[in-house]
């Protein structure tokens, strides 16, 4: 394996880098915890890599009403702001159980999106709080939601010259994640469930990793809980929903049938949580597992 | 304790087969077989040797003439001859200037082979329960059969009796180290130099594999980065001293942690059922049918079902039983040994057995097991008398702390007890030379330090207690099998019991030849300023004044130490095909597990955990704290996440870590270790082999947890989330 490693150090001259190269020639690296992955299995061959470290995307901005997150900001930087673990619990859980702390230190937000796989810890939560992705390319900035960026497993709709800039949150949710794997670091998930409260519009949303083709939001789920306080009977309406609404593989990690099985019990225990948390002036330090 | 091996390792001052060099060195890559099973239709090697930097492609038809006598003859060929076995299996080799292009060029070689029915599963060979009939099958390739007493009168009378069926499943060793070593032959000698538990057995076995004189080999063993078991036949060797051969150059080979994974040599799955007769509350009869998948293993491997036999018997009063067990070929490679071969999933099904027999039987489980466990003096299934053992202070002990644990047991979480038992293997025998030298003790023999400090460690505390001569006085020395005395290996438990009784004696007979020359009857060794002094009473005595010219001449007051254990015997009248074994003493532990169960999801989380160890002796009661604790982590990893997935085309699923989940730190809860003394066994100053035993029973008390907490029985290991999930109906 060899290629030519370059280090761009303006968002500018790397949407020309990656234009000026074939698709397949040119790989992009941010923390390199996937993509070092694939090269190593020769699942991707590139001339060139593209480092986005030089990139000025590591950061947390916080206005009023929004959170702003760059994309090659190390996800341990998240979690390590009290201020996510406060406002944001549940994208602040799905966070700190990513890999292991190791590997939280070279992950990143944009390169978890960038993989956009259904596997992913992040990508449930970034949908149920209604993220918005900056994309930065050769016809300039756009902005769309998270939902939009998903294509299909392991797709997204970013052109070959395009790049996560960064990703745009309400300032805070209630809002909670629950993982199921078999071990607790660095495993993959068998199912993902992100719940968020969000004040305005159908209040509930609830999202689903470990499904087919791609982390979705269930709105079918979302649809039967319809006020701030839903009847236990309602919570267990949506979870039944939800899981019935969902599709599901069996691969090596879990059967299907098991996997709708945690779904039907996360998405109650997840909205649990989250009403705990909209009852409480500050969120539980952890949500039940 | 400071173990003098501690500083260099943490420095990174050790090193391992990873870190093999020579002058001239080339790298070696295996081709490996692309199909389970089949034939080689044609090889061409010719493109590969054109490839720049290779310098040797070897394959089938290049042993012939590269080894004196072919190899042809040897039971185990290099290269398959004629039947690919498993996949992945090494079909040729290549030696390269660099890695990279040594792997290059074993990727271009291309075989066509013509492919034949895969057998995946013990369940693809043997779709129902075998006969007595399929021993003769070409696919058993081992068979033991043993019964005693009148076993059908006894189920026939039985108040109950208790049948059911259990599965395990494949599991590897994972030492961090991959295996890695470096071959060189000049002139018809060969050396080669390697990460192995074994130097002696390697030299012996490489020597029948590649039809050369043991005389004309050296094995000179590495800092080993992790053996349990792993690391003791021959591996690599054969290919990197055949490409050395074919090269005339120093060759190093290694694999990847996917190769390491995917080559095996580890624990396979098995099928085990268990009935079992019950009249008056006692076990009065065992049946006991063994399926053992030994993957791509040739015949002669009754010795797999007879070790596994035992631990199916288990540790207690057996008056009537018969027991066939068959091992069974498929096309996954060999099995080999790992950390306690057999016993963690034989005593998973055995202990989940009389654990739920027990339930049933509506008896505390503890004291179910008092009822049976063995005692000095009673006959183990095949007559041999039972020696020193402390199982029953360990039940009582474990009853003890599972008393108190339940007084405040939380809803959902239940308490398992577990056995496990285990024999030493002092059998083996040892050599080791000691010099002492006016300055201090060295110990020349020829193993490496593996990890658990038993070489490095423990030969110098069994030295410094007969001589009384501080540690810091006493070095421990390696040599290859051309300069170290023999030894046997480190395995089964037996590196302190049987190499440090050579070493002890080597000792006593050090003290008896001083004590001569001093004319004492008792003598002791002191180390003052840099000088060793021979203390008789109030005399003090410089050694380097006791030595004779000649000793002095050769830097000290050479010994040989030897241990060969006795021979024991196991009544013959009982097996009726195939051989058991015979055990050399009688050590084990009992083990609690308090688990907490997520009985909506199947999810399993080990609260706490105690162990009760049977040591005999504890010659350095840290060092067997920290095996007591390896082993129960290890023992976790197979009963809640470890295990090698297959497809049923016998490819390995998760040939990595991500996939094959070893136990991590946040998995592991707080261990309680209480060292069990008293019953002596056959190891110096009594003590016994605890290198295996930690691991044996975690499975099981992990399982009976389970059971205790949710009235459910998982027959299956390891007890993932899923397969506890199904066992509670949740799916
Ligand atoms: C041991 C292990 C455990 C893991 N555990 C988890 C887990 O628990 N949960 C989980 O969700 N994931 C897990 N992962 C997956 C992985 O670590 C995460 O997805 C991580 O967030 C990827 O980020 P990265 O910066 O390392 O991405 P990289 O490897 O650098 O990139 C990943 C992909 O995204 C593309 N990319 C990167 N940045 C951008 C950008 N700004 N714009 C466009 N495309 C981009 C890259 O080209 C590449 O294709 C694990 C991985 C490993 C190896």
């Amino acid at each position: 394996m060899s290629f030519q490693l370059v280090h761009p150090s303006t968002p500018a001259e790397a949407v020309r880098l990656l234009s000026g190269s074939a698709t397949g020639d040119i790989a992009v690296l941010s923390g390199g915890t996937d993509l070092l992955l694939d090269l190593d299995n020769a699942r991707l061959a590139p001339k060139r890599v593209l480092s986005l470290r030089k990139l000025p995307w590591r950061y947390l901005r916080w206005s009023a009403d929004s959170l702003v997150i760059g994309s090659t900001t190390p996800l341990r930087a998240v979690e390590n702001d009290g201020e996510v673990r406060r406002r944001l619990p549940g994208l602040w859980e799905a966070i700190r159980d990513v890999g292991s702390p190791a590997l939280r230190s070279r992950a990143t937000l944009g390169g978890n999106l960038g993989r956009g796989s259904p596997a992913s810890d992040l990508i449930p939560i970034l949908l149920a709080l209604d993220a918005r992705v900056r994309v930065v390319g050769p016809g300039g900035v756009r902005e769309l939601p998270v939902d939009l960026l998903l294509q299909g497993s392991r797709r997204t709709t970013l052109g070959p010259a395009e790049l996560i800039e960064s990703v745009t949150l309400p300032a805070s949710a209630p809002s909670t994640y629950l993982w199921q794997r078999v071990q607790p670091v660095n495993d993959i998930s068998q199912v993902g469930v992100a719940t968020a409260f969000v004040p305005q519009g159908p209040h509930w949303r609830i999202a689903l990793g470990g499904v087919q083709p791609r982390a979705r939001r269930m709105s079918e789920a979302e649809g039967v809980l319809p006020s701030a306080r839903p009847s236990h009977f309602e919570v267990e309406l949506a979870a039944q929903e939800a899981a019935r609404r969902a599709e599901f593989v069996s691969d090596k990690r879990a059967t299907e049938s098991y996997r709708r099985r945690l779904v039907a019990v996360l998405v109650r225990r997840a909205i649990q949580t989250t009403l705990e948390r909209m009852s409480k002036a500050t969120p539980s330090r952890k949500a039940k597992r | 304790m400071t173990r003098s091996d501690a500083a260099p390792k943490a420095r990174g001052g050790v090193g391992y087969g990873m870190d093999l060099e020579a002058p001239g060195m080339l790298w070696a890559a295996l081709v490996r077989a692309p199909v389970p099973h089949g034939r080689i239709v044609r090889m061409e090697l010719g493109p590969a040797r054109r490839m720049p930097g290779v310098v040797a492609v070897v394959g089938p038809d290049e042993i012939r003439t590269l080894l004196p006598k072919g190899a042809l003859e040897a039971e185990r060929p290099v290269f398959p001859l004629d039947e690919i076995r498993y996949r992945g299996e090494p079909i040729a080799a290549v030696a390269a200037e660099t890695l990279e292009q040594a792997r290059h060029a074993a990727a271009a070689v291309v075989p066509v082979v013509e492919s034949l029915r895969t057998d995946a599963r013990i369940e693809d060979v043997f779709p129902e329960w075998p006969s007595a009939a399929a021993a003769k099958d070409p696919r058993v390739v081992g068979h033991v059969h043993a019964r005693h007493g009148d076993v059908e009168a006894r189920f026939r009378s039985a108040d109950l009796v208790h049948s059911e069926t259990y599965h395990t499943s494949g599991v590897h060793q994972v030492a961090l180290e991959p295996h890695a070593c470096l071959g060189e032959a000049r002139g018809g000698k060969f050396r080669v130099r390697t990460s192995t538990q074994t130097p002696f057995g390697l030299r012996e076995d490489l020597a029948s594999i590649l039809g050369i004189f043991e005389s004309s080999l050296v094995v000179e063993g590495t800092w080993v980065g992790g053996g349990f078991g792993g690391k003791g036949a021959a591996f690599l060797e054969p290919y990197a001293l055949l490409l050395a051969v074919a090269s005339r150059r120093p060759v190093k080979l290694s694999v990847t942690y996917a190769e390491e994974f995917e080559l095996g040599r580890t624990t396979l799955p098995s099928i085990i059922r268990l009935d079992t007769a019950v009249r008056g509350g006692k076990i009065v009869g065992r049946r006991v049918r063994l399926l053992l998948d030994t993957g791509a293993s040739l015949p002669g491997r009754d010795f797999a079902v007879g070790y596994s036999i035992g631990f199916l018997l288990g540790p207690y009063r057996t008056e009537t039983y018969e027991i066939e067990g068959f091992a069974v070929q498929t096309n996954k490679p060999p099995f080999g040994p790992h950390r306690a071969p057999f016993a963690p999933q034989s005593v998973f099904a055995l202990e989940s057995h009389i654990d739920g027999l027990a339930r049933r039987l509506g008896v505390d489980p503890i004291e179910f097991r008092l009822r049976q466990v063995w005692r000095e003096g009673d006959r183990t299934a095949y007559d041999q008398p039972v020696g020193p053992f402390g199982l029953e202070a360990g039940l009582k002990a474990a009853a003890r702390t599972a008393g108190a644990w339940r007084t405040r047991l939380p809803a959902g979480h239940g308490i398992g007890v577990a056995c496990g038992f285990w024999s030493t293997s002092v059998g083996a025998g040892g050599e080791a030379r000691l010099s002492l030298r006016p300055d201090g003790l060295v110990i020349l023999q020829g193993e490496r330090e593996i990890g658990n400090g038993s070489v490095v460690h423990g030969l110098a505390v069994v030295a410094e207690r007969v001589l009384g001569l501080s540690l810091a006085a006493i070095r421990v020395d390696y040599g290859d099998t051309a300069t170290a005395p023999f030894d046997s290996g480190v395995f089964g438990s037996r590196t302190l019991g049987a190499l440090g009784q050579a070493v002890e004696r080597g000792a006593r007979s050090l003290v008896t030849i001083l004590a001569k020359r001093v004319g004492a009857s008792e003598i002791h060794l002191e180390i003052k300023s840099g000088q060793v002094l021979v203390v008789a009473g109030r005399r003090r005595h410089k050694l380097v004044d006791l030595l004779t010219p000649t000793e002095r001449a050769e830097g000290g007051l050479v010994v040989e130490g030897k241990f060969y254990g006795p021979e024991r015997e196991v009544d013959a009248s009982r097996v009726l095909a195939g051989s058991v074994y015979p055990y050399q003493d009688f050590t084990g532990a009992v083990h609690l597990a308090e688990v907490e169960v997520d009985r909506e999801t199947g999810h399993l989380r080990v609260v706490r955990y105690a162990a009760f160890q049977d040591v005999g002796t504890a010659v350095d009661p840290s060092a067997v704290q920290g095996q007591v604790e390896g082993g129960v982590v290890m023992g976790l990893g197979a009963a809640l996440s470890e295990e090698m997935l297959w497809t049923p085309e016998a490819r390995l699923a998760n040939p990595g870590l991500l996939d094959y989940r070893l136990p991590r730190l946040r998995d592991v809860p707080p261990i309680h270790v209480e060292l069990i003394e008293g019953f002596a066994g056959a190891g110096p100053f009594g003590a016994k082999g605890v290198g295996e035993p930690p691991i044996i029973p975690v499975p099981a008390a992990v399982a009976n947890a389970v059971a205790d907490a949710t009235g459910t029985r998982v027959f299956e290991m390891p007890l993932t989330p899923e397969r506890v999930a199904r066992a509670l109906k949740l799916l």
